[in-house]
């Protein structure tokens, strides 16, 4: 049994890497110049059955455990990190479902997941890294609640068919409701334009007294910020995955380079001061790899894991945003141009110091962890 | 519509090493993937299959390591496969490769067609095809860039060749082995992969078929690798022979002697 889920998980590695080779990383560069997946590319995506890696078996999905799922979503951001991500929002939003959901809700909307995707929205304009600050109400109205409110820098936000709301209830207790973008009084709002991860649609939500039914409640009125917190814990493991990858591409470009470029007749690569940003980025990118994947055994064996899905992201960003700025060096003139790569992997990596989290709320986490220890 | 798909594991990288004693191939510890023509043919079966429905069954001589390939089809999405297997096949030429090979085809019984690749990327013969089709005595197709069924019981093919194309009409049962023009084959897909271990794979050896046991394996095989090199490529005329079979042999002998 367990060598068969070796075996099964050593073929989703295999497929995940041919699909990105093919499929994503000969696009990279056009995803990153138009700001936008090129048509038909996502539903390729959604056709290979790639929403379906998490999912349970009994809602037709495949359920490759997290620490599979990680290495594959690690795999594709090596040739497309917007791809990369978009999948880790789906992911860490079907996790908050099974979780913390109804069974009704569960039998009602998993089964549509492998063709639909799931988005977590907590993020307004009052209220980023302080969710407390948010103004969406939740009002009860018999069994089912009337929510009203504006989401903003939603990943995946109108691709997404449905979303996991953080909202206030009248005497200000959070809960997260499920939100369909086929009910009345739904629509979207404008896209960021940002400036990395520049296929991964990140953009707004309006909700306009939408009426949704009681079912839709995740866990109970109250537990809002807890299935925040625990949507933070598990996106933060697959961007720990993502940056890896991208760790990877920087790696490879910059090693790839001083093979082929001299100073003078020494190859680039036998010079100290390429050597020591090679070496440089080759531990961050491993030490990033064994955190994400340390936090996915401690997730998959039952035990705590937000502390190190913290440091994956919080180390895994900066190192990726550092690593991209010694590529770069490495390929001096060159990597300063947008014909390479490196400038737009900068940038990608750039979000992850932001997006779940930032950088300075985990070292907040991660400290206080320590003090209270 | 029952198909049987005939697939071959060959070595992953191109560089394919030789024992210089015994010139075979040395099979160790390189990682094995389907034969490329292989997966083409999987394609075509499954989109026959989901056009007219039926069965795609795989079909492989080899040893157990050849049950990965194997597990990559079914996660493609064939129904079932049967991995011939015995130290008795061992060592086979193409001959005593097709002969098995046919033989299990007639065991799993009332087959519509059989798909193979053109030809393998290690020992590249392209012989098994038109040899099971010969021991199953059934009209064949090689190198077939386009299938198109005329009717349930017809199959239209076109073969492309050296500087030429041809299109014939099959009556089915029949063989076609199938080049990489014929389709883009598609991935695994991660439930399909999961789904894979759920299908069964049967291991068939010597006993379990009806066999003329001089005919498998090395002591069955009338041919035995010398040297193997590259061919020089050299440009020859082309000869029509006559049209009456009889004298055409006559003349092909004539000329294969001189
Ligand atoms: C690519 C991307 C994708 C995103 N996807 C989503 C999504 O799917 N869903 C969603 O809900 N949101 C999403 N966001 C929004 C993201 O979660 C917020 O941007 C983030 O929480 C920070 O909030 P803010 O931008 O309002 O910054 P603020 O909270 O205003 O922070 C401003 C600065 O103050 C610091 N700061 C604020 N409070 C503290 C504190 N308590 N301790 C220490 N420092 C503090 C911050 O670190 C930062 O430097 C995404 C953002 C990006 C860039
Ligand atoms: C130098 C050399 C050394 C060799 N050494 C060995 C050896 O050590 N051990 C050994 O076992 N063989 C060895 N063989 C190969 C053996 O003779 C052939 O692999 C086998 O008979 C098939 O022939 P082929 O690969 O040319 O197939 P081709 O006729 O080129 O293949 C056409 C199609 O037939 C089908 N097919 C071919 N083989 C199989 C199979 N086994 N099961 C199912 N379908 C199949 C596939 O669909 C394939 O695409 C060697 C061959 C050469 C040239």
């Amino acid at each position: 049994m367990e060598n068969q889920e070796k075996m099964a998980a050593s073929m989703l590695h295999r497929m995940v890497r041919e699909f990105t080779e093919n499929e994503l990383a000969p696009l990279d560069m056009e995803i990153d110049a138009q700001g936008d997946y090129p048509q038909g590319l996502f539903q390729k995506v959604i056709d290979n059955g790639l929403l379906t890696m998490t999912l349970p078996r009994e809602y037709g999905g495949a359920g490759f455990s997290y620490d599979s799922v990680a290495k594959a979503i690690h795999l594709m951001a090596i040739g497309n990190a917007s791809m990369a991500v978009t999948l880790e929002g789906h992911f860490k939003t079907l996790e908050q479902l099974l979780k913390y959901g109804d069974q009704r809700l569960k039998d009602e909307y998993l089964t549509s997941a492998a063709h639909r995707i799931f988005a977590f929205s907590q993020t307004e304009s009052s209220g980023g890294s302080n969710p407390r600050g948010i103004a969406t109400r939740a009002v009860k109205s018999g069994d089912d609640w009337i929510i009203t409110g504006d989401k903003i820098m939603i990943t995946n936000g109108g691709l997404a068919q449905v979303y996991c709301v953080l909202a206030k209830t009248e005497d200000d207790q959070m809960a997260v409701f499920v939100v369909d973008q086929d009910m009345p009084g739904f629509s979207f709002g404008k896209r960021e334009d940002f400036i990395g991860l520049r296929g991964t649609p990140v953009g707004e939500i309006v909700m306009d007294h939408i009426k949704v039914p009681g079912y839709h409640l995740l866990g109970q009125i109250g537990q809002g910020l807890e299935i925040g917190n625990n949507a933070h814990d598990d996106a933060r493991i697959l961007m720990g995955a993502v940056l890896t990858g991208i760790m990877e591409h920087e790696l490879q470009i910059a090693v790839d380079y001083s093979k082929q470029r001299k100073a003078l007749d020494t190859p680039l690569y036998e010079l100290q001061t390429i050597q020591e940003k090679i070496s440089e980025i080759a531990i961050a990118r491993q030490n990033t790899e064994l955190l994400y994947q340390h936090a996915a055994q401690l997730k998959i064996t039952g035990q705590s894991y937000a502390q190190v899905a913290a440091m994956a992201k919080s180390y895994g960003s900066r190192a990726a945003v550092r690593c991209g700025d010694m590529a770069l060096q490495v390929l001096a003139g060159y990597g300063y141009s947008r014909e390479y790569p490196i400038e737009h992997l900068i940038r990608d990596a750039r979000a992850m110091e932001i997006a779940e989290g930032t950088v300075e709320r985990m070292s907040g986490e991660i400290a206080l962890k320590q003090v209270n220890q | 519509m029952k198909i049987v798909v005939c697939i071959k594991q060959v070595p992953k990288s191109d560089s394919v090493k030789i024992d210089p004693k015994t010139n075979n191939m040395v099979r160790d510890n390189v990682e094995g993937v389907i034969n490329p023509f292989d997966k083409n043919a999987i394609e075509e079966a499954l989109r026959i299959k989901d056009q007219l429905g039926g069965e795609v069954i795989l079909l492989s001589m080899g040893p157990d390591g050849y049950m990965s390939s194997l597990r990559d089809g079914l996660a493609m999405g064939a129904d079932r496969a049967i991995l011939l297997s015995s130290r008795a096949f061992g060592g086979a030429d193409t001959l005593a490769t097709g002969y098995p090979i046919s033989q299990a085809i007639k065991k799993i019984g009332g087959v519509d067609l059989v798909l193979l690749g053109r030809q393998s990327v290690d020992a590249d013969t392209g012989q098994v095809g038109p040899i099971v089709a010969e021991y199953l005595n059934v009209p064949q197709v090689t190198f077939a860039e386009e299938l198109r069924f005329v009717d349930e019981h017809t199959l239209y093919g076109q073969r492309l060749l050296d500087g030429a194309t041809q299109s014939v009409q099959v009556t089915l049962p029949a063989v076609v082995m199938v080049r990489s023009e014929l389709n883009t084959p598609r991935y695994e897909t991660p439930v399909n992969i999961q789904t894979s271990f759920e299908k069964p794979i049967d291991v068939w050896t010597e006993h379990d078929l009806d066999l003329d046991a001089t005919r498998i394996g090395q002591a069955g095989s009338p041919t035995t690798v010398q040297k193997v090199y590259a061919p020089k490529r050299e440009g020859r005329q082309t000869v029509q022979l006559s049209d009456d079979s009889a004298t055409a042999v006559k003349e092909l002998l004539a000329r294969i002697r001189n």
